[in-house]
């Protein structure tokens, strides 16, 4: 108790909490302008002309954005979860089997994980030309699942080198199978891993613009593409007002979950 | 699972999707560039037709030419390229011949924007709107009179402060332009004289901007450079001291036509939705939106007064004929255009 | 023997699963890159025989030397940058309670689901005449009249900062978590001051961390085109733009190709470097291995 006394541990936490604050500001001082714009009466948002709702109301009238948005959601969500399964699966064979061409393996998982996305891109588009998949649904979801892949072999991976081997062992001498210790054992305790596994895929997947303005086509847009392309007209303020109800919505999440923590500590 | 397998499965999907697709009732994949139809179009044109439309959008020709033919000119029953590439992509079959028995509207155009050089006949282009480029100016901050030709931004007083058209065709026209030659040339030497021209003016250039070029105008990070008219009008609404000089060297015009990609599913529904829009009480309203002019007489009389005589979307008839069209300058000439505009953005 | 299949019908599919994917969306489409990089540009085809090295010497042409420094120089600025802010902020936050820890975690990937694209055009929005950090400068008399940020270098670096510092912080969180605190008091009970356990034991120990945080943001910096197409000057900057413009634009598949080839063996070189620092690592701390 005697550091909160200490003056020098005091500067120190307001230092702390002073340098957390201001990257906080950075992450977050784009944020503002689209929340401030979005209520914006000018359309274009370099003067204030009054506030105004009417974004909102536009923004609900306009089925396309609101399509765009619903697939890029759709994308982020299967291509986090089907990532997040691969992944799983491709540390528990890093991991625990030994198989020809293992390094070889994992150094892929590598080049994929550091590979500027344009890179990545433009192998991506050839490989679907040449494999005559058609741009659209399904080349941009087998792309996002690859991005995805290294960041939840490594975030699984991670906490698996925590496992006690003695555990498996006992398990396997019991007589439970490859497939029941994964189920039964491994998952459950790798559970915060795969799920911080599927949260960064799922940022990636609706962060993403170069990999899906390049494999993206017909009758599949999704956000980023669809705010690529506001060239004629510009980037209209319905996508301000779009980015403030993710953003109300994402900030619930984290408070509700904060008050879950909470209560279930003291209980 | 065996490698092949995998292919197998993966392509079958593809496949099997693709099917879906094709079997699905009657709809239209337009292509296009964005918000350059007006609200409420498509929902009327769903329910006059009962033609599902699915709304794609690209941001440059040259990605919508890449993007169709990487699908083999599938996929997409409506795409709205710039004069010069229609007929490129006439050259390259990509696009389907118009069959103009189906478009009972077509009387409405201006026959003087039809039957133009890249698409004798019309055979496989229906122009929708036109525009130019031109000079931008904040009259604000620079006095207006003082601005009257292209060559004005070489002026060195403008140093690291002008803005041009990310369009490699559109700013080589306006050096062209100077030295008197046509925009549309193909020969080398002229091509290479543009280029030394603007190598000289790269020093003046603060951005190049095909995303929105009125932004930077009205952001008031630009006050001088390159736009296009209907730019300007999107940006008077909100700053009326934003201008446009049709430059005296002659004004970079072009067209912007509705296609149907070589092997689109949906032929049907894209002549009848071509067809919608050449009615003039919507292309009255599109020249409302998105402020170019359309090739749409009959649209014209629907206009108020003030927007028919407004000499920045409707030029007058000296000025047109001063002004030079775009047109394809073939694929020699094309890739020498880019290898220069690759020097000038790259070697500063 | 039933299990025994029934265990090696598991492993195999788990065997084959990560193998078939990651040689047909990884490693073949790289091999092709390379592949494509030695052929001839078409107009009509997007690449045909006959074979040529063509797209290197165009490559190596005086005309890209600049984009290929001014890349190399932004993305080296941003790295630095970015660990600059990144370092302290994952050692605050490793620190910090799992739960405090989780939720500012959490907070700091939110805008990121707000795509990359929208908040570049709010940044332009900051950055502009009129924008927030002029009014700033301007109201505090700093400058008396606004002074030209967008459109500048300083501008893309900001951008490649904000987009890419989450990529920075999360493997120095990795390294830090695995810090052994047992060493750290060992440390201090032995009279080593701060700077001391910072210099001879945190820092050596979060290497590994602050290589691969630096690898992966300084990598894609340079692929990021559309940070330099909204923020950025006249002129081009990243290589990005460069291998788009190629593949877009002027559809010259192989030369674009042979620009990616250079970014995939510099890779391949930082690889290296970063595999062999960990090797380093090991044996002067003894640590747990990073590497997969």
């Amino acid at each position: 108790m005697t550091r909160i006394s200490d003056p020098r541990a005091i500067t120190g936490r307001l230092f702390k909490w002073l340098f957390i604050g201001l990257v906080f500001v950075y992450l977050y001082l784009p944020m503002a302008v689209l929340v401030t714009n979005s209520f914006n009466k000018s359309k274009y948002g370099h003067n204030w002309a009054g506030f105004s709702l009417k974004w909102y109301q536009e923004l609900f009238d306009n089925n396309a954005m609101m399509q765009a948005f619903g697939h890029s959601l759709l994308v982020a969500a299967l291509a986090a979860t089907a990532a997040t399964l691969i992944g799983t699966l491709m540390a528990l064979a890093i991991h625990r089997y030994r198989f020809p061409l293992k390094s070889a393996t994992s150094s892929l998982l590598f080049v994929l994980m550091m590979s500027p996305d344009i890179v990545l891109a433009i192998t991506f588009l050839i490989i679907f030309i040449a494999l005559g998949i058609q741009l659209g649904f399904w080349s941009l979801l087998i792309a996002h699942i690859t991005f995805c892949l290294p960041f939840v072999v490594i975030t699984v991976y991670a906490q698996m080198k925590s496992l006690d081997p003695n555990i498996l062992e006992a398990a396997q001498d019991l007589g439970a199978s490859e497939a029941r210790i994964f189920r039964v054992i491994i998952l459950p305790l790798m559970a915060p891993a795969v799920l911080a596994g599927w949260l960064l895929s799922f940022t990636l997947s609706l962060d993403d613009v170069i990999i899906s303005s390049f494999v993206t086509g017909p009758g599949f847009e999704i956000l980023p593409i669809r705010v690529f392309s506001m060239v004629k007209v510009g980037v209209s303020p319905e996508v301000n007002a779009l980015a403030t109800l993710l953003l109300v919505l994402s900030l619930t999440l984290v408070a509700v979950t904060t008050w879950l923590i909470k209560r279930q500590k003291n209980q | 699972m065996t490698l092949t397998s995998l292919f197998r499965n993966v392509s079958a999907a593809a496949a099997l999707l693709a099917a879906v697709a094709a079997n699905a009732a009657d709809k239209v994949v337009i292509y296009n560039w964005s918000e350059y139809i007006p609200d409420g179009v498509l929902e009327e044109f769903t329910e006059a037709t009962g033609i599902e439309v699915e709304y794609n959008t690209y941001e440059s020709n040259e990605v919508m030419y890449s993007k169709i033919k990487i699908q083999n000119a599938k996929g997409y029953d409506i795409v709205v390229p710039s004069s010069y590439y229609i007929s490129k992509m006439a050259r390259e079959g990509l696009l389907a011949k118009i069959d103009q028995s189906k478009l009972s509207n077509l009387k409405h155009l201006d026959t003087s924007l039809l039957n133009k050089p890249y698409d004798k006949g019309n055979q496989y282009s229906i122009p929708y709107t036109w525009g130019s480029t031109g000079i931008g100016i904040n009259t604000d901050e620079i006095e207006k009179s003082s601005i009257t030709s292209w060559n004005d931004l070489w002026d060195s007083k403008w140093l690291g402060s002008l803005l041009l058209t990310d369009d490699v065709r559109e700013v080589f026209q306006m050096a062209l332009a100077i030295q008197g030659h046509s925009a549309n040339t193909r020969d080398p030497k002229e091509i290479e004289q543009a280029y030394q021209l603007l190598k000289t003016l790269m020093p003046n250039v603060l951005t190049f901007n095909s995303d929105a070029p009125r932004e930077p105008y009205m952001a008031g990070d630009v006050n001088l450079g390159m736009i296009w008219n209907g730019e300007v009008i999107m940006a008077q609404e909100e700053m009326p001291e934003i201008d446009y000089i049709y430059p005296s060297e002659g004004v970079i015009l072009w067209v912007d036509s509705f296609a149907i990609p070589a092997n689109a599913e949906h032929k049907d529904a894209a002549h009848q939705f071509i067809n919608f829009m050449l009615r003039p009480e919507i292309a009255a309203r599109t020249v409302d939106y998105i402020g170019y002019a359309t090739p749409n007489k009959d649209a014209l009389e629907l206009l108020d007064e003030e927007t028919r005589n407004n000499p920045i979307i409707f030029p007058s008839q000296a000025i047109i004929s001063k002004g030079e069209f775009q047109e394809d300058v073939g694929d020699e000439a094309t890739a020498l255009y880019n290898k220069y505009w690759e020097e000038l953005k790259t070697s500063m | 023997m039933k299990a025994f299949i029934a265990n090696l019908n598991f492993r195999r599919l788990v065997i084959t699963l990560t193998i078939s994917w990651l040689s047909i969306f990884v490693l073949l489409p790289h091999l092709m890159v390379v592949g494509t990089s030695f052929l001839t540009a078409d107009a009509d085809n997007f690449a045909i025989w006959p074979i040529t090295l063509d797209n290197y010497l165009k490559v190596l042409d005086d005309t890209y030397a600049g984009v290929f420094w001014d890349s190399l120089v932004l993305s080296g600025i941003t790295t630095v940058i970015a660990l600059g802010i990144g370092y302290p902020f994952a050692f605050l936050l490793s620190r910090m309670t799992p739960a405090l820890r989780a939720i500012l975690l959490f907070m700091m990937v939110i805008p990121f689901w707000t795509n990359s694209l929208i908040r570049i055009y709010a940044i332009k929005m900051l950055l502009g005449k009129k924008g927030l950090f002029n009014l700033v400068l301007v109201s505090t008399g700093i400058v008396d009249k606004p002074v030209q940020l967008l459109y500048t270098d300083f501008a893309v670096i900001f951008g490649l900062v904000y987009i890419l510092l989450p990529f920075m912080v999360l493997p120095l969180m990795a390294s830090f978590d695995k810090l052994d605190q047992s060493l750290l008091e060992a440390g201090k009970d032995l009279g080593a001051n701060a700077f001391h356990r910072f210099r001879h034991i945190i820092l050596p120990l979060t290497m590994p961390g602050v290589i691969a945080g630096c690898l992966i943001v300084f990598l894609p910096a340079m692929g990021m085109f559309y940070v330099a197409d909204l923020l950025g000057g006249a002129r081009s900057l990243l290589l990005g733009n460069v291998i788009k413009n190629q593949f877009l634009v002027a559809r010259d598949w192989p030369f674009g190709s042979a620009f990616s080839v250079f970014l995939i063996v510099l890779m391949g070189l930082l690889l290296w470097l970063y595999y062999k620092a960990n090797q380093y690592v090991q044996k002067q701390g003894g640590m747990d291995d990073q590497n997969l």
